[in-house]
């Protein structure tokens, strides 16, 4: 039961009548009646809750344990005050785009004014998402499962998922509060599916977080813009006329500046930059035992042999590589994953009793290099340190192995749940000294208090090193960072230290440059890590591989040194004027 | 709303609900909740299944509610500081099985009661949904009053209600209104007029209620002319920069569907043409102003004196 009057002109006042019936009747029947205490709690409770001037920030207020650099609160604002709600965040990587959509979607439910919310992002982000959300927002948001997980009002989902049937058509059918769209830059383009598919979403408020608003050509940027606010830059051909002088050289720079900025924010390190310590790191090389070496030596081979007689197929190479990988890590990961193989190979197969003269090899090994190195470099540095293993078993190994040394470790895996994570995190925080971890992911690892870390043994993935490293060396750091590797001379490791060391020069790198690098390398070819199995498989010997890894650090070089000489290419150097007049450098200290 | 504000509000709740509060200092309470307190806040429907079907003892949950954290991990730390350090780390004790002293027994976790916190949202929640409607009586000043003789009381419609002005953005007021149902009279902060006043729902010996000359409806009818006529005098500049903002966008857009759909093909037509709709609906969902008017919670008041 509603009524409405026109208050001014343009402001109709609706009034919600419903409360008079449910009065009425419960006079009617003469109760139930709730309770005077209860009755001025609920008015006091809703003093406190009260939205009192259209512009103060509420969200800070209510969450009073985050922090948001002034740059964001000043983002927030504007995207509230002026943009009504719809905004491209363009800041560069690292300046924290995602606590700035938190603190405009909290504010937004805060004020009552969003209820349901939608946020599509890469697959490998939600859960990082929804994280955030909770942890730092107090936002009830949840990870996209199953179809009536959609019913929830804040759901995050991968674009992927969400532009699929049976999705699509339920997601199209609802409302959106508010819509958040992280990585939009792959939106650039008009005609894909994931274009259209926004265009048609029914949304209020939208929130498009790309770091690359414009890479390529300025269509880029329009199409961006239009899928934001349709005619904020007039017709197609209208931009092309007024702002277009070719792709990638704009004309009327004063009108084009004003038209970004009444949609878009950027922000961008300022001339100081952020200041980060230094990383320092440091290889140590290992000759591996007799014993240790025959091992190695014996899986190489068989490895190669099992890939010869596959006849080079490589999707079912998995496990050997992984054989290959872990037998640089541990006798023990060997091990386990020796067992697993033999209980999937046939009773009657030749292979069984090949495997069986691998854990013949096994029982050699009295001790292991690495472990021995690693405690002595964590008893010499005498501080608190992390220890990366790419491998459970060896885990486990090291946990022992420390113990019977005298020296406590505590573990830290991705299995692990939530409360475990951070009870061993309390741990490490206080007493003990080494963490040993096998996951560098999730964001809840902060460990800016500690600044040693070793990679026992290195992921093929140049992204998982760089996220161990990420751990550790980030904002809040006040220490240079000392990083070992553990490089076992004579493998496949020490090809794997030297390609990530000297030719990608990962440990040195600017956060977010390794991104840049490994998109354009992944682009002309195959995933790195694919890459290395191939040549790992694939070589007849010691010196095949070298001259394969030789041609991949070459082509990582060539990359490198594109990607630094050739600006135009980049987004950074074209365009670099146009998205700077429309941004705002910020100071960011650690 | 301030840690002590918080206080106040925490300890009328659990008061109110019947809580047993075991141990409290101006910055927490140590509480056993009731059973009531306990449906409402645990949420352990299950648990509250069982003990309805099977009709056994109900456990109820035991909480630390720490209202103003800053003053409580002080003091806290200043009876550890007294009692010498603890021999076992918190978290290792909790590995080895050790029982923390203070934890013996019950569990009691701790919540830290803060403005925006999910536990005092709730609180919030359960007062809102459990203070809706009252019917009360002034409790008489028994001194005054004479036994032989019968006080007069005024039956009166009390309503708080929430003022929301929206457009992009928003802003609310809250307004309380009492109207006599005797003499029609409406009065305006009606809420600060009872806050003083003992209120017992039953009826008082030795008292006569006036009678009702003026109906429900029509007091609401009343409350909402007030309201109506004192919103009008208020600035709507607000507003009038909303609509302004709406109407450019909507030139926008018209400009570039308009454009679009004259060089489109026919068949693309119908499809541009429900995009150009969605977009009007969006513009319009987003900035049009408006001002909504609800009830936070209302009742009947029967207050000494006819008036």
């Amino acid at each position: 039961m509603t009524g409405k009057n026109k208050l001014h002109p343009l402001v109709e006042l609706q009034m919600d009548r419903s409360w008079q019936d449910e009065l009425q009747q419960r006079l009617g029947k003469n109760g139930p009646w709730d309770e005077w205490v209860l009755y001025k709690l609920a008015i006091e409770a809703q003093h406190a809750r009260k939205i009192d001037s259209f512009d103060e920030l509420q969200s800070l207020r209510v969450l009073p344990a985050l922090e948001p650099m002034p740059h964001q609160i000043s983002t927030a604002r504007k995207v509230l005050d002026g943009m009504g709600g719809r905004a491209i965040l363009a800041d560069e990587v690292g300046l924290g785009k995602t606590i700035e959509a938190g603190l405009v979607l909290k504010e937004y439910m805060v004020r009552g004014l969003v209820k349901k919310a939608l946020i599509l992002v890469p697959a490998s982000l939600v859960l990082q998402w929804v994280r955030e959300l909770n942890q730092k927002f107090g936002i009830s948001a949840v990870a996209q499962k199953k179809a009536h997980t959609w019913h929830y009002d804040v759901v995050v989902a991968s674009m992927d998922t969400a532009k699929r049937e049976p999705h699509r058509e339920l997601l199209l059918g609802t409302d959106y509060d508010m819509l958040i769209i992280d990585e939009a830059h792959k939106l650039k383009n008009k005609k894909t599916t994931n274009y259209q598919f926004v265009t048609q979403l029914r949304k209020k408020y939208c929130l498009l977080l790309t770091a690359t608003p414009v890479q390529n050509e300025l269509e880029e940027l329009y199409n961006l813009i239009t899928l934001l606010k349709p005619g904020q830059l007039g017709g197609q051909s209208d931009f092309a006329a007024n702002f277009v002088i070719d792709k990638r050289q704009p004309k009327n720079e004063g009108d084009l500046q004003d038209a970004l900025s009444g949609v878009m924010i950027r922000n961008r390190r300022g001339d100081g930059g952020i200041h980060f310590t230094k990383r320092i790191v440091r290889n140590i090389p290992l000759q591996l035992s007799t014993e240790e070496k025959a091992l190695y030596d014996a899986v190489t081979n068989f490895v190669k042999q099992r890939y010869d007689e596959s006849g080079g197929d490589l999707t079912s190479m998995l496990s050997l590589v992984t054989l290959q990988r872990e037998v640089c890590s541990s006798r023990d990961a060997v091990f386990i994953t020796l067992v697993n193989m033999f209980k999937k190979t046939a009773e009657d197969s030749p292979v069984r009793a090949k495997i069986w003269e691998l854990v013949e090899y096994i029982k050699q090994i009295q001790a292991n290099t690495k472990a021995e190195a690693a405690l002595q470099l964590i008893r010499e540095m005498d501080e608190k340190v992390i220890v990366f293993t790419e491998y459970r078993a060896t885990q486990e190994y090291l946990l022992q192995y420390f113990r019977s040394h005298g020296l406590t470790a505590v573990p830290y895996r991705g299995g692990m749940n939530r409360g475990k994570k951070d009870w061993m995190m309390d741990l490490f925080r206080g007493k003990t000294q080494v963490l040993i971890a096998t996951e560098a992911g999730g964001e809840g690892i902060n460990l800016q208090f500690c600044h040693h870390m070793i990679n026992f043994d290195l992921p093929w993935n140049p992204m998982r090193v760089e996220q161990r490293i990420g751990r550790v060396h980030r904002l809040g750091q006040t220490e240079d960072v000392r990083i070992y590797n553990l490089c076992t001379l004579g493998t496949i490791e020490e090809h794997i230290v030297n390609l990530l060391h000297e030719k990608i020069n990962l440990f040195e790198l600017v956060i977010g440059e390794l991104d840049e690098i490994l998109e354009r390398f992944e682009k002309q070819e195959q995933s790195l890590e694919k890459q290395i199995a191939k040549a790992m498989l694939e070589s007849s010997g010691n010196r095949e591989l070298s001259s394969r890894f030789q041609q991949l650090g070459h082509s990582l070089s060539h990359v490198r040194e594109e990607q630094r000489y050739e600006p135009n290419q980049r987004t950074d150097q074209a365009f670099k004027p146009l998205l700077d007049s429309v941004s705002q450098p910020v100071e960011v200290k650690p | 709303m301030n840690a002590k504000q918080i206080h106040r509000f925490v300890q009328h709740y659990l008061e109110s609900t019947d809580c047993r509060i075991i141990e409290k200092s101006p910055a927490h309470f140590k509480v056993k909740l009731s059973p009531l307190a306990d449906r409402i806040l645990t949420n352990r429907p299950y648990y509250w299944g069982f003990v309805d079907r099977t009709g056994a003892e109900p456990e109820t949950m035991s909480f630390l509610f720490v209202t103003d954290k800053e003053k409580y991990d002080q003091s806290v730390e200043e009876q550890t500081a007294k009692d010498g350090p603890d021999q076992t780390d918190a978290a290792l004790a909790r590995s080895f099985g050790y029982v923390h002293a203070t934890t013996a027994g019950a569990r009691m976790p701790r919540e830290d009661l803060y403005y925006g916190s999910k536990r005092l949202e709730q609180l919030f929640e359960a007062a809102r949904s459990g203070g809706s409607y009252v019917c009360l009586f002034q409790e008489p000043d028994t001194k005054k009053s004479h036994p032989m003789e019968s006080t007069a009381y005024t039956p009166w419609l009390g309503l708080n209600m929430r003022v929301e002005f929206q457009c992009d953005r928003k802003r609310e007021e809250i307004h309380s209104f009492g109207v006599s149902l005797a003499t029609g009279q409406c009065v305006e902060q009606f809420q600060d007029r009872l806050s003083g006043l003992r209120m017992t729902p039953r009826l008082p010996p030795n008292v006569h209620i006036a009678r009702s000359s003026v109906t429900l409806h029509k007091a609401a009818g009343m409350i909402e002319q007030t309201l109506e006529k004192k919103l009008r005098t208020y600035d709507y500049g607000w507003a009038e920069e909303a609509a302004q903002r709406l109407e450019e966008e909507q030139q926008l857009i018209a400009h570039y569907y308009d454009a679009m759909l004259a060089s489109a093909e026919e068949e693309a037509k119908t499809h541009i043409q429900t995009q150009f709709e969605n977009r009007k609906a969006e513009i319009d969902w987003q900035y049009k102003p408006r001002v909504l008017a609800s009830a936070i919670n209302c009742g009947i008041f029967h207050l000494a004196g006819i008036d």
